[in-house]
């Protein structure tokens, strides 16, 4: 397959790209964090006496950061070392910098801590063995409480056929970005400055502004290239401590974690109890009763966004006439919630799945034709009262129904084939804006997201200029700014960065013909052509080359500026269904099937991918071979979550295993061959109805390959990952 | 600590460092020292290939490899394929596979793919070349793109 190169490829493959590990400026300090040893207790003291008296040692606690920020105060619940209460193992209790990382090291461990031990608390069925009832929302133990209701649950299953009652577990899985957390930091003249590896600049200057009392106009944030990011760097994490460093010292200070404090300290998506109860008359789903409980770590409390946005996945994409779900985000001692590629979406997606299965075996109906039969289909109601727009799921199962049908014919005895299904919301709802810049030979998008590796910035913004302007793409350029040179954007999250930028960037190129229709004297629209070296704008008969049509300031600065803007409508759900807390709306869906091929090891429980394949509503298809490599990926990373990934604590609340050794993640050795297949026709709010990619294609890989493995051996799992001793301990249950 | 000076063949030029702390790593060398900041810092434990160089001509994870245990050796980074015929051939492989995203890891699998193709050959069959890939990991494309560049490289080199 040979496609149109990145067009970052090139310096990437020569090691040329500056990521945020990469960075270096003279006269640097290295910064090390000093992490508590315990997963709670009390700090009786922190003392610093004697890193400080080591040559060249800058050393700060909590004690130090009211008079670094100038006597401002942070916000109070997130301080950036702790006062008193330690809330999760290795949170950061002092920071030291040196002029060599050896020195660094060396001087935290000079630091001296005095700390009171108390009791951990890491496990969902130690804090609540039974459903907490009602009066459950004073413990402090609870950082969120979500509920809903529709029709009458309890009469509904009363009165089904046939009802299943069944308990799944997910587990807790990290990132693994494989460049670690990294930033360098200066601050000179107030100017508290960051240049970071992240995936929201303007996320980390106001996370950095809230942590420290500082106003976001003092701040500037300068994004890194990110060597992965996948939900782990979306907020702000070592830049507080890199800025307080340089304040303390007066030079640049660079901040990056070992992966092993990687492990430790990033923001992890933690294990998770859900329990599904579902009805089921006539082969229809009459009622369905979701319980989740949530492990949020050390979030803060009201701070849990997870558990209203997941638990919508537990309900759909089928329809379900009456239901109640109820979720708690529960405290741990471990380090915050934090999102990952789908955040919770593939865990849902396992549970729903599989428990469907169940449900249509329980009450003797064809599993796949249960849930095509309860499918949303474009224009249905969900259970939150949405309308669903175009969507693609029917038509991506009748595919991957068809592929599993052949693939059952011609695999040996033994193997298994499962289907699984996951939606999404590709969520316009998070806005942005791009300015947009002519000069004479060259269009030039001026914006502040940094490539994470998607492509969605350094290939999707110029893709959709390309496409709307019909320049060759060598005469499109994407300019990266610090949050004080660049228009706003919330972040590269959520499959959303191509969609809203690519509306903005739509909204900018219509100002920037406008403004050059006027230079031109013509009515408009100006078409953009190439005329040799030099661009021309070109109406009817009209035609100038671009140099004449800009002042002579504009030839020196960034050309002809035009500015574009999207702030998708929000999304509204039916709040009469709300009892308490808050849920999202979904906006432009999407969907996936997906179609596996496995071999269970009967004596070992081991699972072997034979060969994968992935249907994919992706509305408008913009860049094939993009698309495609966000979708073998997505499938790649949803295998480690499916068969290897879990993070393991122990009772004392330790992380067993912070290294890629013991925490495996999928190596090229276990990949299958992977087929993907686009649906296009079922258009979203995207340019050209293109739909956000970087995120639906993981979510249904643990439920198609549970599905593959009963298929296979019979054994029916309730608990991620479905790793040897799983499977095997299920097949002596089968 | 204990310093000693350091000689190599970096990229195919002579080198000599003083005061080279005993424990240096090679990538802290390439990296600190030199400012050859192509070499990819990962794990730091040699499980994840991003530091892979070649040393005298092999794959080397240059991140369990102690600078003066390596002494008077030929090392070879990212920086010093930009002319090679082999590295080329691999970068364009890369290029026309689409087989990178977000790039981290790119450095250490074209450095492992070049060094396997020069050491063994486009008669090293195709199983073999992702066996001994199999070290370096990559979160972003799932590895497919990957074996097909792998593959592209072995077929143009043949």
């Amino acid at each position: 397959m040979t496609a149109a190169a990145r067009p970052d490829a090139d310096e990437k493959l020569r090691g040329r790209v500056v990521f945020g590990a990469d960075l270096e400026e003279a006269g640097m300090l290295w910064g090390v964090l000093v992490l508590s040893p315990v997963a709670s207790g009390r700090v009786r003291s922190v003392d610093l006496r004697e890193a400080r008296a080591r040559s060249g040692v800058v050393a700060i606690g909590a004690s130090d950061v009211p008079s670094l920020v100038g006597g401002v105060t942070g916000d109070a619940e997130r301080p950036p070392f702790p006062t008193e209460t330690i809330a999760y193992p290795a949170q950061p209790l002092a920071a030291v910098a040196a002029p060599t990382l050896e020195e660094a090291r060396q001087a935290a461990r000079a630091v001296r801590l005095s700390i009171d031990p108390a009791p951990v608390v890491t496990d969902l069925d130690t804090v609540f063995p039974e459903w907490p009832g009602p009066g459950a929302g004073g413990s402090s133990r609870i950082a969120g409480h979500v509920r809903a209701r529709k029709g009458d649950v309890d009469r509904a299953l009363a009165g089904a056929e046939t009802v299943v009652r069944e308990t799944y577990r997910t587990s807790g899985i990290h990132q693994v970005a494989l460049e670690p957390h990294a930033c360098l930091a200066t601050v000179r003249d107030g100017r508290w400055s960051v240049r970071t590896s992240t995936q929201s600049p303007f996320g980390v200057r106001e996370d950095t502004a809230s942590i420290l009392g500082l106003p976001e106009a003092t701040i500037d944030v300068d994004g890194a290239w990110v060597g992965g990011g996948f939900g782990g760097k979306g907020a702000s994490l070592l830049e507080p401590y890199a800025l307080l460093l340089a304040a303390a010292s007066g030079r640049p200070v660079r901040l990056a974690l070992t992966y092993r404090e990687e492990f430790l300290l990033g923001r992890s998506t933690l294990p998770a109890v859900i329990r599904l109860e579902t009805g089921v008359t006539d082969g229809r789903i009459v009622a369905r009763r979701v319980r989740l409980l949530l492990d949020v770590g050390a979030s803060l409390p009201g701070r849990d966004f997870a558990t209203g946005y997941s638990i919508g996945f537990l309900l759909g994409p089928y329809l379900t006439p009456t239901f109640e779900v109820e979720g708690y985000a529960v405290r741990t001692h471990k380090s915050p919630f934090g999102p990952h590629r789908a955040p919770f979406a593939p865990q849902c997606a396992f549970a729903l799945e599989s428990h469907l299965d169940e449900v249509a075996r329980a009450a003797g109906v064809d599993p796949v034709a249960f849930r095509a039969a309860h499918l949303w289909t474009t224009g249905a109601t969900t259970p939150f009262g949405q309308t669903v727009g175009p969507f693609g799921l029917s038509a991506a199962l009748e595919a991957a129904r068809t592929r599993a049908r052949r693939w059952r014919a011609e695999m040996p005895p033994g193997h298994g084939v499962g289907i699984g299904m996951g939606f999404w919301s590709t969520g316009t709802g998070a806005g942005g804006e791009v300015r947009v810049a002519i000069s004479p030979r060259q269009l030039a998008i001026v914006q502040g997201e940094r490539e994470i590796g998607s492509g969605s910035v350094a290939v999707g913004l110029g893709a959709v200029a390309a496409l709307r302007t019909g320049l060759p793409s060598d005469r499109i350029r994407v300019d990266y700014r610090a949050t004080s040179l660049a228009p706003f954007d919330s972040g590269v999250f959520g499959s959303r960065t191509t969609a809203v930028l690519g509306r903005a960037i739509d909204e900018a190129l219509t100002a920037l013909s406008a403004a050059l229709a006027a230079r031109l004297g013509t009515d408009g629209p100006v078409r953009l052509m190439v005329a040799g070296d030099e661009l021309e704008a070109v109406d009817g008969t009209t035609r100038r080359p671009v140099r004449e049509l800009l002042t002579a300031e504009e030839r020196r600065a960034e050309g002809l500026v035009a500015s574009g803007r999207y702030y998708g409508p929000g999304a509204t759900i039916d709040e009469s269904v709300v009892e308490e807390g808050t849920f999202y709306g979904y906006r432009d869906y999407t969907g996936a099937a997906h179609v596996a091929e496995v071999d269970v090891d009967r004596e070992t429980g081991a699972v072997r991918v034979v060969r994968y394949a992935a249907f994919q509503d992706v509305g408008k298809l913009i860049d094939r071979a993009s698309a495609t490599a966000q979708v073998e990926g997505g499938v790649v990373m949803g295998l480690g979550t499916a068969l290897t990934e879990e993070a393991i604590w122990t009772d004392d609340g330790r992380l067993a295993n912070p290294g890629l050794l013991d925490y495996r993640i999928p190596t090229l050795a276990e990949i299958p061959p992977i087929e993907v297949e686009f649906l296009e026709g079922f258009e979203g709010a995207g340019p050209y109805g293109a739909k956000g990619l970087g995120e639906p294609p993981i979510i249904p890989v643990p439920a198609t390959i549970a599905a593959a493995v009963r298929d296979a051996c019979g054994a029916h799992l309730t608990e991620l990952p479905l790793s040897p001793e799983r499977v095997a301990r299920a097949l002596k249950l089968a | 600590m204990s310093e000693r000076p350091l000689a190599l063949t970096l990229n195919g030029r002579p080198l000599r460092a003083e005061a080279v702390p005993d424990a240096e790593r090679l990538l802290d060398t390439l990296r600190w020292r030199l400012g050859l900041r192509g070499t990819k810092e990962g794990c730091r434990t040699g499980d994840c290939g991003a530091c892979t160089v070649l040393v005298d001509g092999r794959g080397t994870l240059s991140c369990l490899t102690l600078a003066h245990e390596i002494d008077g050796a030929a090392v070879v980074t990212i920086e010093g394929i930009d002319d090679d015929s082999t590295g080329t051939v691999v970068r364009e492989a890369f290029r026309d596979a689409g087989a990178l995203q977000c790039g981290y890891c790119t450095p250490g699998f074209v450095m492992a793919l070049t060094g396997l193709l020069k050491e063994r050959g486009s008669a090293v069959p195709a199983d073999a070349l992702l066996d001994d890939l199999g070290g370096n990991l990559c979160r972003c494309t799932g590895y497919v793109a990957i074996a097909r560049a792998a593959e592209l490289a072995r077929r143009r080199l043949g």
